[in-house]
């Protein structure tokens, strides 16, 4: 009887094991591992006092063709953020993020996605200017995290960057001058976050929401905050 | 005795010890034939195959080799496994003398037998065995991973792209495993020599039915690696169409997975209706054909048309056509339509064979005969009938045919009808009965309460301004692992107790049999109570995260799942142990009257000395002799 129960039970743990086993290798299975973190940058006096403040530069290009995914990536041809598409930045911390568009754009399906949400003021400077939208025919794409109601804090911006305009997109290679975007937003408890892309640039799928809209690591990523 | 085998070994050009081609092959060859012809193919595609015109409209190229690649494997494994020899040496003239249809049938190979192109019924029913168990293994680990991730209201575990993988994999093999479930096994093993036949109409076919599964197997897995099945089992077109490169992975495994049940539905068809023995009228056929016929007969319309609509899916991938491409004058429409037309009478593909077993075994472990036989046989007709009118139901909210939600809720409503006239037989049939407390006795009082709570919240999603509500919610899943899992399942598991000991000629570990019963029955309940209380809360379903407010009712279902996977387990457990070591099992250790029980542990080659003659129903315990 011992025997047997300890047989059946060897079982049941074997099992788990096994599930166990392959749930850490598909929880620990990135489509792209790489993280940025945020850089200090000393402090910054904000509506909620003076804050930690941290910054990231990142970048969006017409093609996958640079940083990790390279010529080697699955989707050179892809649209694509970088230099990574996962980021960690500290919580209660400001956060001033630059992006700088290398790529052009048509017109955005959803005009609420033209206007700048949940930054510091509710604007951005666009190539220096400040701004707090962006019309919607000339949006190239959005920087998007949204908070899911959840045990988490709340964390929701949006901002959208405005596209490099049809005549000075370069026939080889990035234009020398992309639009540059800056907008800083306040962390609050840390909590793991999904940002994306929420201008339909999956070219050469219905929508345009395919592709690059909906693989991890080119037009989406995680947005982490984590413990300062 | 010189074979003809012996003389063809020995024929000039061949070598004294080569063995001829027939006995060559085996699943070893076929999976290397199959990676090879793949691989070959793969290559040849990415050099030769020319780039996209800049006007595609899908990322073809890559679906085109894909596609081509996952063509050529199956091509190459149906070769390597031997499937084509006796259609070509039929072309040929030259069809399969007497001894090479006994090595075909497996006589005197033991275990090589069950990894060949075997035409015994028998081997290929326990073929079905291994590989059904060896998916819900699969299908289960899945579920956990789910279960896990959904165990914490962030999620966050997997992926959120990962975790759609692993849903749209864990939807399509369970639905493939349920399907097979029955009468893959039992309907293979169990069937003829339950009609007194020495095998099945088509033996050939058979074994093609068996092997085209496997073979669509690593397609399916393959695609978890290439972008996973990303949108749920459906594959709800256009979604299908911009999804990556895994979908064509589940394009190739339903078409084959759909030639293999169109094959299968042919030959247990044609086997029931024209190899049951002298005497058996349809009056005294077991109901358990009547549901693997069933079964089949209404799967053979069906997946010819899942068989299409995938083919077309294809197409639109590979070939930029505009089958359900909106701009490009097709429609999405079409594809819910053409893939319920399969997916609802696939509901009863699973279901009627899983309660007609249970209908078999109930007069066996009450002593009394079957209530109603012509109830039950109506009962099953009736479903059929009404099962291929139900299909748009999954549709109300898609805005198809606003005009007819009120017929298909009216059909769908009906179906309720014969359904009870099911449970009518079943309760009928115990009621007053000596009961045998066995494991498959408690898996029809399982199945009528399962099944209850899974027909009656159907009702609700068969109600136009009730799907209004519920549908795309966790009670949509909860409402079909009732009726799939707590009544398919349910059946099937009593099944393999049941036709263990000649399936194996051993017993199944009582204990053992009991623990994981009710493990899972508890189990089962715990989890999907949980999770219609999510789902009536308003969970939609396929998210890998949820607001915090359903996180008890998740949490619960969570640990139900974990009691459910241990009783499978144990379940597991006694089948290895009961199959190595088990207590040898008498020829009716049931002391069942149908003709299966008839013939002698392990079964003979050709189940019968001498074809039975039937004179009686098989059903008459408590009567007075027939």
């Amino acid at each position: 009887m011992n025997k047997r129960f300890f047989a059946a039970l060897g079982t049941v743990i074997l099992g788990a094991a096994v599930i166990a086993g392959i749930g850490t290798y598909v929880a620990s299975a990135k489509n792209d591992s790489r993280v940025l973190a945020a850089t200090a940058a000393g402090t910054m006096d904000t509506p909620q006092g003076n804050l930690p403040h941290y910054t990231l530069d990142i970048s969006v290009y017409p093609d996958a063709m640079f940083g990790g995914h390279g010529t080697g990536g699955g989707h050179p041809d892809w649209v694509s953020y970088g230099p990574v598409t996962n980021f960690t930045v500290p919580a209660h911390s400001a956060i001033t993020i630059t992006v700088a568009n290398y790529d052009g754009g048509e017109t955005l399906n959803n005009d609420f996605f033209g206007k700048i949400r949940g930054t510091i003021g509710g604007t951005a400077t666009l190539n220096g200017e400040t701004i707090s939208s962006v019309a919607p025919d000339h949006v190239g794409h959005t920087f998007t995290v949204h908070g899911i109601a959840g045990e988490q804090s709340e964390l929701f911006f949006s901002v959208p960057m405005k596209a490099v305009a049809e005549e000075d997109m370069p026939e080889e290679g990035y234009t020398k001058t992309p639009n540059v975007t800056v907008f800083t937003v306040i962390t609050g408890d840390e909590g793991e976050y999904v940002w994306n892309c929420e201008y339909p640039c999956g070219d050469g799928t219905i929508a345009k929401f395919g592709n690059a809209m909906s693989s991890m690591g080119y037009m989406s990523g995680h947005f982490n905050v984590v413990k300062a | 005795m010189t074979t003809m085998m012996e003389r063809s070994a020995s024929a000039p050009g061949h070598s004294a010890k080569r063995k001829p081609l027939i006995e060559r092959l085996n699943i070893v060859t076929a999976l290397a034939l199959g990676t090879v012809s793949a691989v070959v193919v793969w290559q040849l595609a990415l050099k030769f195959m020319p780039d996209n015109a800049d006007t595609a409209f899908f990322f073809n190229r890559e679906d085109k080799i894909s596609l081509l690649s996952l063509i050529a494997w199956f091509i190459g494994f149906m070769v390597g496994i031997g499937a084509l020899i006796g259609p070509f040496r039929w072309l040929l003239g030259k069809d399969l003398n007497h001894d090479e249809n006994m090595f075909y049938a497996g006589k005197d190979q033991g275990i090589k037998r069950y990894f060949r192109y075997t035409t015994d019924h028998k081997v290929v029913g326990i073929q079905y065995l291994v590989v059904t168990i060896i998916i819900f293994f699969v299908g289960g680990v899945l579920a956990m991973l789910i279960r896990t991730n959904l165990g914490h209201a962030q999620g966050g575990w997997i992926q959120p792209q990962t975790y759609n993988a692993i849903v749209g994999w864990h939807g399509i093999i369970m639905i493939v495993a349920t399907i097979i479930m029955i009468t893959g096994p039992f309907g293979n093993f169990v069937m003829p020599i339950m009609i007194g036949a020495r095998d099945m109409a088509f033996p050939r076919l058979n074994a093609l039915s068996f092997w085209l599964i496997v073979a669509a197997i690593p397609p399916v897995f393959i695609s978890f690696f290439t972008g996973g099945i990303t949108t749920g089992w459906s594959a709800y077109n256009p979604l299908a169409s911009q999804a990556g490169l895994g979908m064509n992975g589940y394009i190739a495994f339903i078409c084959i997975f759909a030639l293999s049940t169109m094959v299968a539905g042919a030959n247990i068809t044609t086997t029931v209706i024209r190899m049951r023995a002298k005497g058996m009228t349809w009056n005294r056929t077991p109901i358990f054909i009547y549901g693997v016929v069933a079964s089949v007969a209404l799967a053979l319309p069906a997946f010819p048309v899942f068989f299409l609509s995938q083919i077309m899916s294809g197409l639109d991938r590979a070939f930029a056509t505009s089958f359900y491409n909106t701009t490009g004058g097709g429609s999405g429409w079409l594809y819910e339509n053409l893939f319920w037309i399969m997916g609802h009478p696939e509901v009863y593909v699973i279901l009627i064979p899983a309660v007609a077993a249970l209908m078999e075994m109930a007069p066996v472990f009450t002593r009394a005969p079957l209530f109603s036989f012509n109830i039950a046989v109506m009962g099953i007709g009736g479903i059929c009938g009404l099962s291929i009118l139900v299909w748009a139901h999954h549709m109300y909210i898609s805005g198809w045919a606003p005009l007819l939600s009120a017929p298909f809720m009216i059909t769908t409503e009906l179906i309720s009808i014969p359904t009870g006239m099911l449970f009518l037989v079943l309760i009928g049939t115990i009621w007053r009965g000596n009961l045998w407390m066995t494991m498959p006795l408690m898996s029809i009082f399982a199945l009528l309460w399962n099944f209850m709570i899974g027909g009656i919240t159907g009702i609700y999603l068969s109600d136009v301004p009730a799907d209004a509500f519920l549908h795309g919610s966790m009670y949509v899943t909860a409402h079909f692992h009732y009726t799939l899992m707590g009544a398919g399942l349910t059946g099937a598991l009593a099944s393999l107790v049941f036709w263990f000991p000649k399936m194996t000629g051993r017993m199944f570990d009582k204990k053992l049999s009991w623990v994981a019963f009710w493990l899972v029955q508890i189990g089962f309940n715990v989890a999907f109570m949980g999770m219609f209380l999510v789902g009536l809360a308003g969970q939609p379903r396929r998210v890998e995260s949820y607001a915090a407010m359903f996180s008890r009712g998740n949490l619960i279902t969570t640990i139900g799942a974990y009691t459910i996977m241990a009783g499978m387990l144990v379940l597991l457990h006694g089948v290895i142990i009961s199959w190595r070591s088990g207590i040898k099992a008498p020829m009716n250790p049931w002391q069942s009257k149908t003709l299966e029980w008839t013939v002698p542990n392990p079964v003979p080659l050709e189940n019968f000395d001498v074809l039975p003659i039937v004179t009686g129903d098989p059903y008459h315990y408590g009567k007075a002799q027939s």
